[in-house]
């Protein structure tokens, strides 16, 4: 029985009437406010978007597309996204992989240090990457001045480089999860009855693997497609659908043609995002019991090791190197040109302005993000509604959007009544709040499937009200998830950078925006230097975050110890 | 079986020591495993069993200590240039393979001709009796028959020595008798060197030529089922393979002829046949005394050799079996009446007379 239906009948006697009706059905009356939530401020621009792209000044009209798909420069853009999007993936798995089965069934040593490495680009606002290839290898780069290089980093190869060492982390991730969950004794048989290293890689890892390198691939497109940064800045004259809707509407304001750029855009996007979810869904290999245990490392023979460690080797110095020559140029005016040592680029008034902007954005953001994960991610669990699964979904795609797409539904659908909300510092905040929702509802579903419904039913039992329940059982065991959603939030909105490009008004800088402008214009000292302040502000977001993980699996354990 | 002792072992286990970090898991295990012979290493779970496999497989490396395969020493060969075949706890089948291709898989890599592993994957099918499962996925078969794959795949190769991680623990009760049945027929007809591995101590007496009792990685107690449950050589052993009844004494004398032999208890003199050599005048001791040893029957007044009177406290019939439970003195002793006829007299009875057997087996108490 529910615990709203026990405190029924349980208060039936004693309560009011009304009280008992808000009693029994606040879930779905929560349920209810929060759908219309999102649907206003997550399916309603998108909408907008499609919309707009439809309608002419005399009403429909399908004459923006026709347009989109007569002109060769569009087209040539749309080939351009696409062929990113692939190459970016191909190379992303292929280096993901290498370094996942490195940390997976690698020597003990270099386990704990490539992993580290693989995963600090987490710690990057993505568009570093676009920086440090600039300082190096742009018009008055530190290489391209000492060799006389004639090498054109501005295009298609500058982008696919940022791009792919930008989505370094989410590919290895992604696989390391799908090796990890991989049965090591199926190699090991493998391994028994007389197969080599690249048999095993061959006959069994791989055709084991291939549902998850699948889906890992399919986001990983997705998300390398909508990218907007890198492409923005490394571009040049090379069209890419994200910065190409960006200079449609910030440029020459013609927001038809903005949508109908967006809505190809999304395409993808949605198509992918529903295989991902249905087709994908239940695809994988299923074992007979048994505890997964951490694979031993496995005596590789050096044939096989020679492309894994060349592989892991350039990835994980290209990541290090970046890192360390944005670091260096964040102390000189100009790395490369200029030669004084100086802090200025660090004491810079209108960026330390736009850090300030940035974390009151991002904080906005993140308490009301919190909050709305938590709710959602109660709802969907314990709610017994029609539709639940739709709004898990819903709540879950947001990050699959692009975000300059969302960016212009925001715009489209907010700057005039019956909501005008662009110019202040709210847009900035609920876009980010829609569109980073997914890891704070994980976290809280994850964390509801931890406890027993039974101590909400036995809490009901004892006639506490569903407030009083949700108040005293469930918000003290969700805090964790909270305070996850919370930094996600957090440590996500204060890089982001596709959305509110779109969405700042004049004289309220944003960090993420200024770096953008600044990389563009060539300003690389201050660039560097407002993106390792992020990258320290991510960094502590970071820490905390995992010692709240560590904390509440602890939690975790004892409890379990404390049963047996 | 006298013939065989004289051959060269087929495994040979040289005090081998293994850490995994600071934690030694394996503390000096030295076995030699004869040709044909089914080996069982049985001891509660965490007592390294797994490990000692792995480590004959090759998955992980000793620490100190040499494993000698037929003669040669394989410490340094990885798995797949060692004749060895595991079956794992979990089985490993490959669920991206049907049942023909995963009990084929070695023969591939192998590079057998097409033909010959066609004939070779029907014949061990045939063994198994899986012939109408050959194109079967591995996840629309039951539990049984996934074992039987598992073997099937695992023989393919005809292994010098075949180890079994604990093959009956995910089958239900039943099956796993059968199984067992099945898998001790089947390596007794191939005559192949096996090495077993289970935490149950009757699988591990019913299917084995020899146990090796293990604990906290170490050998307990090598030998027969027999012999490890008539003559366990201490109480852990006594109590893992099978219910034991606890019984303090002295001895007070040992006939060197007869070996007729006198115990003082607490609850007076217990004669025995001494069978073993290791007991002297004056020790202290402990009776082994197996519940189904033992005879039970109703006080009748008189007192006999090696009889204790005692309350008998409760008296489940099952059938071919009651248990009793009677309070000697302040102990508590378990016996199993088979075939039990005067149940009807023994629910009411509150007095009954119990008959210690002369064949005990002595443990000596340390002090
Ligand atoms: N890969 C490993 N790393 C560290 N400790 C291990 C590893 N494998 C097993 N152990 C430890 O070795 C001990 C014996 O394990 P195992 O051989 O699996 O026992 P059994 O099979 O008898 O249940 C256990 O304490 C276990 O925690
Ligand atoms: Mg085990």
């Amino acid at each position: 029985m529910a615990p709203a239906e026990l405190s029924v009948k349980l208060q039936a006697s004693s309560g009011s009437k009304i009280r008992d009706f808000l009693n029994a059905n606040l879930i779905n009356i929560l349920a209810a406010f929060l759908f219309l939530l999102l649907a206003f401020f997550l399916l309603y621009p998108i909408i907008a978007v499609l919309i707009k792209s439809l309608r002419g000044p005399s009403g429909f009209t399908l004459e923006y597309y026709r347009s989109f798909f007569s002109k060769n420069y569009y087209f040539q853009s749309l080939f351009n996204t696409l062929l990113l999007g692939v190459i970016n993936t191909v190379v992303c798995l292929v280096i993901g992989f290498c370094l996942a089965y490195m940390t997976t069934r690698g020597p003990w040593i270099l386990r704990k240090p490539l992993k580290i490495i693989a995963l600090i680009p987490l710690i990057a606002p993505p568009y570093l990457f676009a920086l440090s290839l600039i300082i190096l290898f742009g018009r008055n780069g530190i290489v391209t001045r000492m060799f006389d290089l004639h090498w054109q980093l501005y295009g298609f190869n500058g982008v696919v480089i940022s791009q792919t060492l930008a989505f370094i982390p989410l590919a290895y991730m992604m696989i390391e999860n799908t090796l990890m969950s991989l049965n090591p004794n199926l190699e090991e048989s493998a391994y028994d009855m007389g197969a080599s290293e690249a048999t095993i890689l061959r006959t069994i890892t791989i055709p084991l693997l291939a549902p998850g390198l699948l889906k890992a691939a399919l986001l990983i497109f997705v998300m390398t497609i909508a990218e907007f940064g890198n492409a923005a800045i490394l571009g040049g004259r090379t069209p890419f659908l994200a910065p190409d809707t960006y200079t449609m509407i910030t440029g020459e304001s013609d927001f038809n043609m903005g949508s109908v750029l967006s809505v190809i855009l999304i395409a993808p996007c949605i198509i992918i995002f529903f295989i991902h979810n249905y087709l994908l869904e239940g695809k994988k290999f299923t074992t007979i019991g048994g505890k997964p245990v951490a694979s031993e490392p496995r005596k590789i023979t050096p044939l096989i090791q020679a492309p894994f460690i060349i592989i892991t080797t350039v990835a994980a110095g290209a990541i290090f190197i970046c890192f360390a020559v944005v670091f260096v140029a964040s102390f000189y005016k100009i790395l490369g040109v200029t030669h004084n040592v100086v802090l200025s680029n660090y004491l810079d008034f209108t960026s330390n302005q736009a850090i300030y902007n940035s974390i009151r954005v991002s904080f906005v953001a993140a308490v009301i993000g919190a909050f709305i994960g938590v709710l959602l991610a109660y709802v969907i669990v314990r709610g017994k509604f029609f539709g639940r699964t739709f709004i898990e979904m819903v709540s879950l795609s947001g990050f699959a959007l692009p975000g300059t797409v969302v960016g212009i539904g925001y715009l489209l659908a907010f700057s005039a009544p019956p909501l005008k909300l662009t110019g202040g510092i709210m847009i900035l905040a609920l876009n980010c709040v829609f569109r980073f929702l997914a890891v704070g509802v994980e976290a809280g579903i994850s964390k509801l499937h931890q406890i027993n419904i039974e101590i909400e039913e036995a809490s009901a039992d004892l006639g506490a009200s569903f407030l009083t329940t949700f108040y005293r059982i469930v918000l003290p065991i969700m805090f964790p998830a909270f305070i996850a959603g919370f930094i996600y939030t957090f440590m996500t909105a204060i890089v982001s950078l596709s959305a509110v490009v779109f969405l700042v008004s004049p004289g309220f800088a944003l960090a993420s925006v200024k770096i953008f402008d600044a990389a563009v214009y060539g300003e690389v000292g201050i660039a560097s230097a407002t993106t390792m302040k992020l990258v320290l502000i991510v960094t502590i977001c970071m820490l905390i975050l995992n010692f709240i993980r560590n904390k509440t699996r602890l939690g975790g354990s004892m409890k379990k110890s404390a049963a047996v | 079986m006298d013939m065989r002792e004289n051959e060269r072992p087929m495994l040979i286990l040289k005090d081998i020591h293994k850490f995994y970090g600071k934690n030694e898991v394996i503390k000096g295990v030295s076995l030699e495993v004869r040709k044909g012979e089914l080996v069982t290493f049985v001891g509660p779970s965490g007592c390294g069993k797994t490990t000692l496999l792995r480590l004959i497989g090759g998955f992980t490396d000793v620490s100190s200590g040499d494993i000698i395969l037929d003669g040669q020493r394989i410490n340094d060969l990885p798995p797949n240039l060692r004749d060895t075949r595991i079956c794992f706890q979990n089985y490993a089948l490959f669920p991206h393979m049907t049942v023909a291709e995963n009990v084929g898989y070695g023969l591939k890599i192998n590079k057998w001709p097409k033909h010959r592993i066609e004939a070779r994957v029907k014949e061990l099918l045939e063994m198994v009796e899986l012939q109408a499962f050959a194109d079967r996925m591995i996840d629309r078969l039951s539990g049984g028959q996934q074992q039987r794959v598992a073997f099937a795949r695992a023989l393919s190769l005809e292994p010098k020595v075949l180890l079994l991680d604990e093959p009956l623990s995910n089958l239900d009760a039943n099956l796993r008798l059968v199984m067992r049945e099945e898998i001790r027929n089947l390596q007794e007809r191939l005559q192949i060197t096996t090495v077993f591995v289970t935490h149950d101590q009757f699988e591990a007496m019913a299917i084995s030529d020899r146990l090796v009792v293990m604990k906290d990685g170490l050998i307990e107690q090598v030998g027969s089922p027999i012999e490890i449950y008539e003559r366990p050589a201490n109480e852990f052993i006594a109590g893992f393979v099978g219910y034991v009844n606890f019984m303090e004494g002295r001895v007070a004398s040992i006939d060197e002829n007869t070996r007729n032999t006198v115990i003082n208890t607490e609850y007076g003199k217990i004669e025995i046949t001494l069978s073993q050599g290791d007991i002297n005048s004056a020790d202290e001791v402990l009776m082994v005394i197996r519940p189904e040893s033992v005879n039970i029957s109703l006080d009748c007044g008189g007192k006999g050799q090696n009889v204790l009177s005692g309350a008998l406290k409760s008296y489940m019939y099952a059938g071919s079996l009651a248990k009793c439970t009677v309070k000697i003195g302040d102990r508590t002793m378990i016996i199993d009446q088979y075939n039990p006829r005067d149940a009807q007299q023994f629910k009411h009875a509150e007095k009954v007379e119990v008959h210690i057997p002369r064949s005990v087996h002595l443990l000596k108490r340390k002090r």
